[in-house]
C-alpha cells in the first residue's frame, strides 16, 4: 500500500510524452576530431543512414529516471498511517508514565506518524501528554502547533517516573476547543480518571492504541523485610497466558548476583519469584528488576531494611583469657557475614538487633527473663549456648527442658569416646552442610525426653541426643547449643562448621524493620523512567523518613534513593502503586501499535533514479565514443565498482586482514564515538609501526552483526547509551572469540569503570568471567613499557581484569574492562594532533595513555609471556656480577 | 605578417633547431654504424679491390701482379660526390598528431630529411632544399636544418639539376596529379629519388568508434559519420587504394617508396630510406 506525501507533484507525469518528443528529437552530440584525411572518408559511399535519433532503450532509460524522479518528489510512502480521525487540528494524547517506558519506542514511533498523517493533511497539532511534568506542573493542552514543532517536542518527550494523571488531563480536555480528531497513545493501563478521558475522548472522534497487553509493563513490588529469602512480586495487567518471568538481584556496582525465574499462571495475575542466595550475597543486593523490562515499575531499589540483620552478643564475666573466651569464637565466627555488637544484655535489648546470642549464662533471672521474653516474642531470635553454668539448671526461656547436669564424653573415668555428629535431618535449616570428620563434641546439656524432641532438635549427635534445639515464642524464636560455644566443650567452635552453623541461624532470623524515623531525607539518587539512577531534578524534595514507606512516587517524590549513604531509604514505584489493570475505554476506537511503522520510499527512487542516471552517463560515453566497449571488462568493473560502492563500503578482504595486525573497533552507531574510536585505533596502529615490532598495523570498524572476529587480537568496544542488545549469532561471534583467544577492551568512557545497564544488557550472554580489579603488577603493565597506572583520557580509575584462574588462557585475561575512555586520548586528527584534551591533562598523561595502548597490543600478542619474562636480563646480569 | 612577427616566428622555429639538430645527429649515427663507405667500384681515391685482369683492361697492377702468376688490375671505390635534395610536404595537415604522446608527422618529417642529411654529408654527399643552392661540408647540417624549418616550398616542379637525386617526404594523401607531373618531369633527366610516406597511425586505421564529426586541417570542412565503426572498412579500402596509387606513381618514374608511421622508431625509415637511395644510385 503506497501513499504520497504530495501528490499533486504526480501531476508532472503528465510531460513525459513532451520529454519523450523532445529527446527523440536531438541526437547525441557528436564529438568533434581533427582529421587530415578527410579526402578519403568522403570518397566513401554514402550508405542510407538510419535516421540520428536517440535509441529507444536510451530514451526509454531516461524516461524512466524522469518518471522515478517526479514519484520520488511525491513523497512516495509505504504503509502509510491511515489519516487521524476527523478533521481540524489534531489531538494527540501520550501517556507518558512509568508504565510507557517499556514500550516508548513505539509510543514515540506511533506518535512520529500520527504527526506526519496530520501534516500531510495540513492540519496543526494539539499535543497533551498525561503524566505532570518533572516540575511538578499539571497535564495541560500545549497547541495547536505546526506539525514540525510538534515534532520537535515529541522527539524531546520522555517517560516519566511516576503514575499518569488522567483525571486532570481529561479536566485540561473539557475546555479545549477546536479539536477535530483525536489520538490516545495509552500504555494500555487503567488509571483514576482513565473513564474521565476516555468520555472527552470519545466526544472527540478519537483512536486509542493499546500495547499488546502480553507486553505491557510489569509491576514489581518490593519484597517483604524480614522474610528469610527474597521474593520479588511481579503483577501483570492481563491474566492470560502463563508467561515466565525472570527477575534478576543487582549489587550496587551492577554485577548480577542472582537471577529467579518463575512463571504467571494462567489466570494469574502476580507471580512470585524467590531468591535461593547465600546470605552475604543477599545482604549485597541493591536492586531487583524484571529482566527485559527498563522501567522504574519492574526495578526495585534495596536498602538497608532488607539487608540489616545485626548480631548482638552478652558479655559475660570480662576475666576470662582471650582464648577461652566464648565471646571471642562467637565474634569472629559471626563478623563475615553480620554486623556483631557486643555489650551487656540490658544495652543490647534496647537496640534493633535481628540475632541475640547469650553464651553460657545460667539461669536468667526474673528481669532478665522478662526483657528477653518480650524481645523474643516480638520476633527476635535468641541464640543461647550451654556451659557449665547452664548446666546447674536452666530457666524458663529455653526451647526444651533440661536435666541438671551435664554429660562427659571421653572422659578419663568413661568409657565412651567424644561424640560425632550425625547426619543433618532435612528439615533442618541445617541441611546440606557436611560434617567434618573431626568435629567431635566431648560434653553437652541433655534436654529431658519429651514427644516434641524430635522436630524441636536441628542438629543430633551420633547417639540422637540433641545438640541443637529450637522452639517458636511468640513472633520470635528460642534456639539452645547444647554444648559451650566456645572450645571448652567440644571443638565444634574451632571448626569451619561453626560458621555454617551460624550463619544458618542468623540466616532464619527475622530481619529487623528499622523503625522509621521523623528526620527528613533529601533525595540523593533518582531512578528515571527507564530504572536508570541518575542525579534527582530540582523539583525533587526530601520526605520524612517515615514517610517513604507509604509515599507515592510523583514529581515531588521520585522514586530513587533518599538520605544520606548509611540511612539510605529507597522509595520504590512499586510498593504504592495499584496493581495494574487493562485499560477500558468506552466510544473510543481501539488499535494496537503494530499496524503503524511507515517507510518512505523517495530515498529508494531517488537513489534508483541516481543509478539510471550514472547508466545513462556511461551509455553516452559510449555512443559519443568517449569510451570505448574494445575493454567491456574493464565496463563491467566499473559497474561493479559502482554497484559495491552504493550497496556498502565493505570491508577489507580476509587476506590483507590477516596479513597484518588488524586492530578492532566495535561500530556503536554513535557517529562521534565511532569517529573517536577510529581515529584512536589508527592512532594506536601509528604508534605501534612506529615503537615496535610490528611492521604492519591497521585499524577497522566491525559490526558485531555482521564481520567475522578471528581476523583481530584486540577488539575495543566503547559503550554508548544507544547500544543495542546483540542477536544471538553476534553474540556467539564474540563468545568465540573470546574463546579463541581475542582480548575485548570494553570502555564504559565514563572514568569510572561502571558499565551502563544498555551495556549490561548488551553484554548478556557473553562469557564475561568474574572481573577482579587489576593488581598493580598485572602483565600489562609490563608487557612493552613499565607503567604505574592504566590512564586514558580520564587519569585514574579501575581496570577490570579476568580473576578467574582460567588454564585454557595460562591466565590471560580476554576481556579487560575500564573508563579511561582511551581512544579519546589516542585519537589524532590528520595532521597528527591530539582531538581531545586529556584530564587532568598534560602531555605525559597522553604518553602514558598510548604507552598502555601499546602494552594493551601486546598483551593480547604476546599473553603472560611477559610476566616472567621482563625481568631476565636484569636476573642474568646481577647473576653474572 | 608584419617583419616583427616574421621575426619572432623565425626566432621560434630556431629555437627548436639545436635540439633537433642533435636528435638528427643521433640518429643518422645509428644507422651509420651500419653502412660502410659506398663498397662499390667507382671513380674515387681510395683503393676498393683487385680483380684478375680481363681482356680489354687497361690499368693493369704491376706491383700486385707481381707477387704472383696472375695479372690483377686495381680498381679504387666509387666516390663520386652527388648533390641529394630534401623536399617534405609544408602543408597544415602535416602538423597533426592523433595522440599527444606521438609526434605530428611534421616533426617527423623534418627530423628524417636532417638525419638523411647528417649521413650523406658524412658520406661526402652535398644536400640542398630544392630552390637553393647544395651545401656540404662542416657547419652545412645547421644551415641546411635552418632552412629546412622555414621552408615552405613546394613539391619542385622544375627539373632539377643532372646527377642529383630527389627526397620527398609527406603524407601524400591528396590526390596524385601534382605528384605524378613533378616526377615524370624529374625523371625525364633522369633523376630518381625516393618518396617517404609519413603518416599517423590513427590515418591508417581510423580507430574512433560512435558518432564523430571530422573537420578537416586545410580548410576542407567537416564530415559527420554516425558511426565510425561501420565505414572503417570502407575508409581502408580507400586508403589502401590511395596507397597503391602512390606506389604506381612512383615506381613508373623510377622512385623508391619507403612507408613510416610515427609510432615506428626513426631509424627503420632512415635505414630504409638510405638503402633505397643507394640502391637508386647503383
Amino acid at each position: 500500500m503506497i501513499g504520497f506525501a504530495t501528490p499533486w507533484v504526480l501531476a508532472a507525469l503528465l510531460s513525459l510524452p513532451l520529454l519523450w518528443w523532445l529527446l527523440r528529437a536531438t541526437p547525441p552530440a557528436p564529438r568533434r576530431v581533427d582529421f587530415p584525411a578527410l579526402r578519403l572518408l568522403r570518397l566513401i559511399p554514402k550508405r542510407e543512414e538510419t535516421p540520428v535519433r536517440t535509441p529507444w532503450w536510451l530514451l526509454l532509460l531516461r524516461l524512466a529516471i524522469a518518471a522515478l524522479a517526479i514519484v520520488a518528489l511525491a513523497g512516495p510512502v509505504l504503509n502509510p498511517t491511515p489519516p487521524a480521525p476527523g478533521n481540524g487540528p489534531l489531538l494527540l494524547v501520550v501517556d507518558d508514565g512509568w508504565a510507557s517506558a517499556h514500550t516508548w519506542d513505539a509510543i514515540k514511533q506511533a506518535a512520529g506518524d500520527a504527526i506526519d498523517s496530520a501534516s500531510r493533511a495540513g492540519r496543526p497539532v494539539i499535543l497533551l501528554t498525561t503524566a505532570p511534568g518533572n516540575d511538578g506542573a499539571a497535564p495541560r493542552v500545549a497547541g495547536p502547533l505546526p506539525a514540525g514543532e510538534a515534532r520537535a517536542r515529541v522527539d524531546a518527550m520522555a517517560p516519566k517516573p511516576w503514575a499518569v494523571d488522567r483525571a486532570t488531563a481529561a479536566k485540561a480536555l473539557e475546555t479545549a476547543r477546536d479539536i477535530g480528531g483525536a489520538v490516545w497513545l495509552s500504555d494500555g493501563l487503567t488509571s483514576d480518571g482513565s473513564d474521565a478521558l476516555s468520555e472527552q475522548l470519545a466526544k472527540r472522534s478519537a483512536i486509542v492504541r493499546v500495547p499488546d497487553m502480553r507486553n505491557a509493563s510489569r509491576l514489581l513490588r518490593p519484597p517483604p523485610i524480614g522474610d528469610a529469602k527474597l521474593a520479588a512480586h511481579v503483577l501483570r495487567a492481563s491474566s492470560d497466558g502463563e508467561t515466565p518471568v525472570t527477575v534478576r538481584a543487582l549489587a550496587a556496582d551492577g554485577r548480577i548476583l542472582g537471577r529467579a525465574t518463575t512463571k504467571f499462571e494462567n489466570g494469574a495475575r502476580e507471580a512470585v519469584a524467590t531468591f535461593d542466595m547465600p546470605i552475604e550475597r543477599r545482604n549485597e543486593t541493591a536492586r531487583l528488576e524484571v529482566e527485559g523490562e527498563n522501567s522504574a515499575g519492574a526495578t526495585v531499589l534495596l536498602d538497608e531494611q532488607w539487608r540489616r540483620r545485626p548480631v548482638g552478643i552478652v558479655r559475660g564475666a570480662s576475666s576470662e583469657q582471650r582464648l577461652l573466651s566464648d565471646v571471642y569464637y562467637l565474634e569472629r565466627a559471626l563478623a563475615p557475614f553480620a554486623e556483631v555488637r557486643v555489650g551487656d544484655l540490658g544495652e543490647l535489648v534496647q537496640r534493633e538487633l535481628a540475632v541475640l546470642v547469650l553464651p553460657d549464662s545460667g539461669a536468667l533471672d526474673g528481669n532478665e527473663l522478662t526483657t528477653l521474653t518480650r524481645w523474643v516474642e516480638q520476633g527476635g531470635l535468641l541464640l543461647r549456648f550451654a556451659g557449665p553454668k547452664l548446666a546447674q539448671g536452666g530457666d524458663a526461656l529455653l526451647p526444651v527442658r533440661l536435666r541438671a547436669g551435664d554429660r562427659a564424653l571421653g572422659g578419663s573415668l568413661s568409657w565412651s569416646e567424644p561424640m560425632k555428629l550425625a547426619p543433618f535431618p532435612e528439615t533442618s535449616p541445617f541441611a546440606g552442610l557436611s560434617i567434618p570428620g573431626d568435629v567431635a563434641i566431648s560434653r553437652q546439656v541433655l534436654a529431658e525426653p519429651a514427644v516434641d524432641l524430635a522436630e524441636k532438635s536441628w542438629a543430633r549427635l551420633a547417639d540422637g541426643t540433641p545438640l541443637v534445639t529450637a522452639a517458636s515464642r511468640g513472633n520470635g524464636r528460642v534456639v539452645l547449643v547444647h554444648t559451650s560455644a566456645g572450645p571448652e566443650w567440644s571443638n565444634l567452635a574451632l571448626s569451619g562448621l561453626y560458621v555454617d552453623l551460624l550463619r544458618r541461624i542468623v540466616a532464619v532470623s527475622a530481619g529487623v524493620a528499622a523503625s522509621p524515623g521523623t528526620q527528613l531525607l533529601a533525595p540523593r539518587r533518582a531512578l528515571d523512567a527507564f530504572a536508570r539512577l541518575v542525579e534527582p531534578d530540582a523539583a525533587a524534595v526530601p520526605i520524612s523518613a517515615s514517610a517513604v514507606a507509604l509515599a507515592r512516587a510523583e514529581p515531588r517524590h521520585p522514586p530513587g534513593l533518599y538520605g544520606p549513604e548509611e540511612q539510605t531509604r529507597a522509595l520504590n514505584l512499586g510498593s504504592n502503586e495499584p496493581a495494574p489493570a487493562p485499560l477500558e475505554t468506552v466510544g473510543v476506537t481501539r488499535a494496537g501499535y503494530e499496524t503503524t511503522g511507515e517507510t518512505r520510499l523517495a530515498g529508494a527512487f531517488f537513489s534508483t533514479a541516481l543509478g539510471l542516471l550514472v547508466i545513462d552517463a556511461l551509455v553516452a560515453l559510449v555512443l559519443g565514443g568517449l569510451l570505448t566497449l574494445r575493454r567491456p571488462r574493464s565496463a563491467v568493473a566499473a559497474l561493479a565498482l559502482l554497484f559495491a560502492f552504493s550497496a556498502h563500503a565493505q570491508e577489507k578482504p580476509a587476506a590483507e586482514l590477516a596479513s597484518k595486525t588488524v586492530l578492532a573497533w566495535v561500530r556503536t552507531g554513535d557517529p562521534t564515538v565511532d569517529r573517536t574510536s577510529k581515529a584512536g585505533l589508527s592512532a594506536l596502529a601509528r604508534t605501534l609501526m612506529q615503537r615496535t615490532a610490528i611492521d604492519e598495523a591497521d585499524a577497522v570498524g566491525i559490526d558485531l552483526e555482521r564481520d567475522e572476529l578471528a581476523f583481530h587480537p584486540i577488539l575495543y568496544w566503547p559503550s554508548t547509551a544507544g547500544q543495542k542488545p546483540l542477536s544471538e549469532a553476534a553474540r556467539q561471534r564474540v563468545n568465540g572469540f573470546l574463546r579463541g583467544g581475542g582480548l575485548l577492551l570494553i570502555d564504559t568512557r565514563d572514568g569510572a569503570a561502571s558499565p551502563s545497564p544498555a551495556l549490561r544488557a548488551a553484554l548478556q550472554g557473553v562469557d564475561i568471567p568474574p572481573l577482579v580489579q587489576a593488581p598493580p603488577d598485572h602483565v600489562l603493565s609490563k608487557s612493552f613499557y613499565l607503567l604505574n597506572g592504566f590512564p586514558g583520557r580520564y587519569e585514574s580509575g579501575p581496570l577490570w581484569v579476568d580473576g578467574s584462574a582460567n588454564d585454557k588462557t595460562d591466565g590471560v585475561s580476554s576481556v579487560v574492562l575500564g573508563g579511561a575512555d582511551w581512544a579519546a586520548a589516542w585519537a589524532e586528527d590528520e595532521a597528527g594532533r591530539p582531538m581531545f584534551a586529556v584530564s587532568p591533562g598534560g602531555g605525559r598523561q597522553r604518553e602514558q595513555a598510548s604507552r598502555f595502548g601499546v602494552n594493551l597490543v601486546m598483551y593480547a600478542l604476546t599473553g603472560n609471556y611477559k610476566a616472567d619474562q621482563v625481568h631476565v636480563p636484569f636476573i642474568l646480569q646481577r647473576l653474572g656480577q | 605578417m608584419t617583419l616583427a612577427g616574421r621575426t619572432s616566428r623565425a626566432e621560434a622555429l630556431a629555437a627548436r633547431l639545436p635540439p633537433l639538430l642533435v636528435e638528427a645527429e643521433r640518429v643518422a649515427e645509428t644507422v651509420r654504424q651500419g653502412v660502410h663507405g659506398r663498397r662499390r667500384v667507382g671513380t674515387g681515391e681510395s683503393f676498393w679491390q683487385f680483380r684478375p685482369y680481363t681482356a680489354g683492361d687497361a690499368r693493369i697492377d704491376w706491383r700486385q701482379s707481381a707477387k704472383s702468376d696472375r695479372v690483377y688490375v686495381r680498381e679504387t671505390e666509387w666516390e663520386a660526390a652527388q648533390t641529394v635534395y630534401l623536399w617534405r610536404d609544408p602543408s597544415e595537415s602535416m602538423a597533426w598528431t592523433a595522440e599527444s604522446s606521438r609526434p605530428t608527422k611534421r616533426m617527423r618529417a623534418e627530423l628524417l630529411s636532417l638525419a638523411l642529411a647528417a649521413l650523406l654529408l658524412k658520406g661526402g654527399e652535398r644536400v640542398a632544399l630544392p630552390g637553393s643552392s647544395a651545401v656540404g661540408g662542416r657547419g652545412a647540417l645547421e644551415r641546411l636544418g635552418r632552412s629546412l624549418l622555414t621552408d615552405s616550398a613546394a613539391m619542385p616542379s622544375h627539373p632539377l639539376p643532372r646527377h642529383s637525386s630527389l627526397v620527398l617526404i609527406g603524407d601524400f594523401l591528396d590526390p596524385l596529379d601534382d605528384l605524378a607531373a613533378s616526377l615524370q618531369v624529374q625523371a625525364a633527366r633522369g633523376i630518381g629519388g625516393a618518396i617517404v610516406q609519413l603518416l599517423d597511425p590513427a590515418e591508417v586505421s581510423l580507430p574512433w568508434e560512435g558518432r564523430v564529426r571530422f573537420h578537416g586541417l586545410e580548410g576542407e570542412g567537416d564530415e559527420l559519420v554516425p558511426r565510425v565503426g561501420a565505414v572503417r572498412d570502407a575508409y581502408q579500402d580507400a586508403f589502401v587504394a590511395q596507397t597503391q596509387a602512390l606506389e604506381r606513381t612512383a615506381r613508373a618514374a623510377g622512385f623508391a617508396i619507403v612507408r613510416h608511421t610515427t609510432d615506428k622508431p626513426p631509424q627503420d625509415a632512415l635505414l630504409a630510406l638510405h638503402a633505397a637511395m643507394r640502391g637508386e644510385r647503383a
